[in-house]
């Protein structure tokens, strides 16, 4: 008869919950299930469609036209060197990115109660797989961009100037998606908890876009309340997205970095939240 | 001796009844900023010295599993059986770590994988195929697992020609045989099966059933199986484990803790007497003084099955001279509906008592829970007092060699002899 000591065991179950939560190894080895929800998700949203995964780009363009109709021309916002479709365009993919990662993990808890209820797998591979669906559907409408940006430079005789800053782009990206990850993680906490916090969500993101250079360049704020725009974390991100890609847009490094501490401080606090409270919302979801 | 795969020490789970959380932001602030930070109990959730719960916090709390230890060894096949809300479901969320204990921990070795719905991660709106690698990666495969036992998943399933429409418009039926299938081809080492059985048809039920066995038998596989039909655990479960409100009760050989189960929760409304006419039921003509319906076992504590007579027996004290009395014995079944009406013989009978028995054979009723009205008469015609609801019991079933497990069919469930042979003529073969 074999004895076993406590570190005999595979896997151990206890009221407490370590704050890190799910090991790497455990992510790593349900890849395939997030590489299946991704799948999923499209499936879903584009078979029996006209269009199909052409509605991906649709939704950009419309927007864009109505923001060139309503604030270039009826408002008349100026857009610098950059022309307004360019700018316009710029922000609204980006923008889209953040927004759809955001409010897509933001209801992880409430969205799959039942499945969480019922088979146990790390719940990071939800929010993550959503926030995947939107980074592939940001890829599209970025060669989008990529295709207008190229149709100014050969046709209109744009200059833009080729900065180290492009280098820079997908680190940009990269933090737009963790800050929508992070958020989303921990509204879905808040949300599963306290129903009506979804109401706020949604307006509070709404609000969000318009202390966001999304359809404004930064100088166009006037110099006494510019800190409140600056304040946003993602401010910065935008205008080194537009200064990389379109060479027009103000940023400085120091602000760049106060946005890098934002995000990596937001990312851990919101990981450990979902890790921490995870378990316990099963009982109450 | 064979190895412990799972080991469950003092495993409590309570759930609070009520408001979601504390009910207020400011409460749930104040419990995390105790817990969290001063380390100390959660002030909301206070369990004194001897680890049972404060009086004022009862109320809220339910304990669905209070100090379980028991061990799982390898190979074994352990059936978890008790009433609704004993905590059989609970104990396999603690196991399959989708909630987590109160107190106590699950120890364990090898991969986990459980199987509490049939259909997890099924969407109406994809196609079969898709279907089967979704649910597959919930449960735990990785895609060459996948890959590789697709045709088996779907032969099994029986549904070849509907892989590539989606399960939106596939029947019931198909669309728990192509869950189960999924399910079925998982290679745990612990599997732990819920009350998955109670879906599907008979032929499928039995298929599942096979697979379970084969997979224990076969391949060491350790089950954990809760199910309400106790065939069902006595033929596919070597140990069993008895919980009730959340305790242990019994854990230990499969048939011997079935059959305590079994006599444990029957009801029976068995006797009822009165001993004095005063305080009995009925009326200036008719008093009860007994009815008792007592089963005819062979020994004392097996379980009252369906093949066992039961006998009942009743007295009356007549106060009226010269009726012709009779006494109609109708059985109802649990929803109301009668199974039978009985009359007695009609006998003349003078002021005092009466006595009558009658016994209910055996391998008759389907098995379900059974209340007696007794109807007693004058001169066949005249009703003079109605005993509501004096006697109630509850059969269990019995299947002996019948390898099926669902719910047989019928208000009774005699057992005529029923013949089948061949007659000399066998058909040959078209060679």
């Amino acid at each position: 008869m074999a004895v076993f000591s406590k570190e005999e065991w595979d896997w151990e179950i206890r009221s407490r919950t370590s704050w890190l939560g799910t090991r790497a190894g455990e992510l790593w080895a349900y890849r395939h299930l997030l590489a299946g929800m991704v799948r999923r998700d499209f499936l879903l949203n584009y078979q029996q469609t006209v269009l199909g995964p052409l509605w991906i780009l649709f939704q950009p363009v419309m927007t864009l036209i109505t923001y060139v109709f309503v604030f270039g021309k009826m408002i008349g916002i100026s857009t610098g060197a950059i022309p307004p479709v360019l700018f316009y365009l710029s922000g609204i993919v980006l923008w889209n990115f953040f927004h759809d990662g955001f409010m897509a993990t933001s209801t992880t808890f409430r969205a799959n109660a039942d499945i969480f209820s019922k088979v146990y797998f790390p719940r990071l591979i939800m929010p993550l797989s959503q926030l995947s669906t939107h980074f592939i559907r940001f890829l599209f409408q970025l060669v989008l961009l990529f295709l207008v940006l190229a149709y100014y430079i050969v046709f209109e005789q744009m200059a833009v100037p080729l900065t180290p800053w492009l280098i820079g782009v997908p680190f940009l990206i990269l933090m737009t998606g963790t800050i929508a990850l992070s958020l989303g993680l921990l509204f879905s906490v808040i949300t599963a908890k306290y129903r009506d916090m979804i109401n706020l969500v949604s307006m509070g993101i709404r609000l969000l876009m318009f202390l966001t250079p999304v359809l404004y360049p930064i100088g166009y704020v006037s110099e006494n309340i510019r800190w409140v725009v600056q304040l946003n974390p993602l401010t910065p991100i935008f205008e080194a997205f537009r200064f990389g890609l379109l060479g027009e847009g103000y940023v400085t490094p120091i602000q760049l970095i106060y946005s890098l501490i934002f995000t990596l401080v937001l990312f851990s606090v919101s990981l450990l939240m979902f890790n921490k409270q995870g378990d316990k919302l099963i009982d109450v979801v | 001796m064979a190895d412990t795969v799972i080991q469950v020490e003092n495993l409590s789970k309570v759930y609070r009844l009520g408001t979601i959380g504390t009910g207020s932001l400011r409460q749930d602030l104040q419990r995390w900023w105790t817990t969290a930070f001063l380390g100390k109990e959660d002030p909301f959730f206070k369990l004194d010295s001897n680890g049972e719960q404060s009086i004022e916090n009862q109320k809220q709390a339910l304990w669905a599993l209070q100090n379980l230890s028991f061990d799982v060894k390898q190979g074994e096949v352990l059936g978890i059986i008790g009433s609704n809300g004993s905590g059989k479901s609970t104990l396999l969320k603690i196991i399959s770590r989708i909630v987590k204990p109160t107190k106590g921990h699950v120890r364990g070795r090898g991969k986990v994988s459980s199987l509490l719905e049939v259909g997890t991660g099924f969407h109406q709106e994809l196609s079969g195929r898709e279907n089967i690698y979704i649910s597959g990666y919930v449960l735990g495969m990785n895609k060459e697992e996948i890959r590789r036992k697709f045709d088996a998943i779907v032969a099994f399933s029986g549904i070849e020609k509907f892989i590539d429409t989606p399960v939106k418009r596939y029947s019931s039926g198909m669309y728990v045989r192509l869950a189960f299938a999924v399910a079925a081809h998982l290679e745990p080492d612990i599997l732990i099966v819920d009350e998955v059985l109670a879906v599907g048809d008979a032929e499928f039920q039995k298929k599942c059933l096979g697979k379970m066995q084969e997979v224990s038998q076969t391949e060491g596989r350790t089950i954990l199986f809760v199910s309400h039909s106790m065939q069902a655990v006595q033929s596919l479960c070597n140990k069993a484990l008895w919980l009730d409100k959340g305790k242990m009760k019994e854990i230990g050989e499969v048939s011997r803790v079935v059959n305590k189960y079994i006599s444990g929760v029957q009801k029976f409304q068995l006797s009822q007497e009165w001993a004095n006419p005063e305080e009995a039921p009925g009326n200036d003509r008719i008093r009860f003084k007994q009815v008792e319906l007592r089963p005819v076992l062979n020994n004392a504590n097996d379980p009252v099955d369906i093949r066992v007579p039961l006998l009942v027996k009743l007295a009356l004290w007549n106060m009226a001279d010269e009726v012709n009395l009779s006494i109609n014995l109708v059985l109802f079944s649990y929803s109301g509906e009668c199974i039978f009406d009985l009359p007695s013989e009609n006998i003349k009978c003078s002021k005092g008592l009466v006595e009558g028995e009658v016994t209910i054979p055996g391998n008759f009723l389907n098995d379900g829970s059974y209340y007696i009205s007794l109807y007693v008469v004058k001169d066949t015609s005249v009703p003079l007092f109605t005993f509501e609801e004096c006697l109630s019991f509850d059969l269990e079933d019995f299947r002996g060699d019948i390898q099926w497990f669902g719910k047989w069919w019928g208000a009774v469930r005699p057992k005529f002899p029923f013949r089948l042979e061949q007659p000399d003529l066998i058909l040959q073969a078209d060679s």
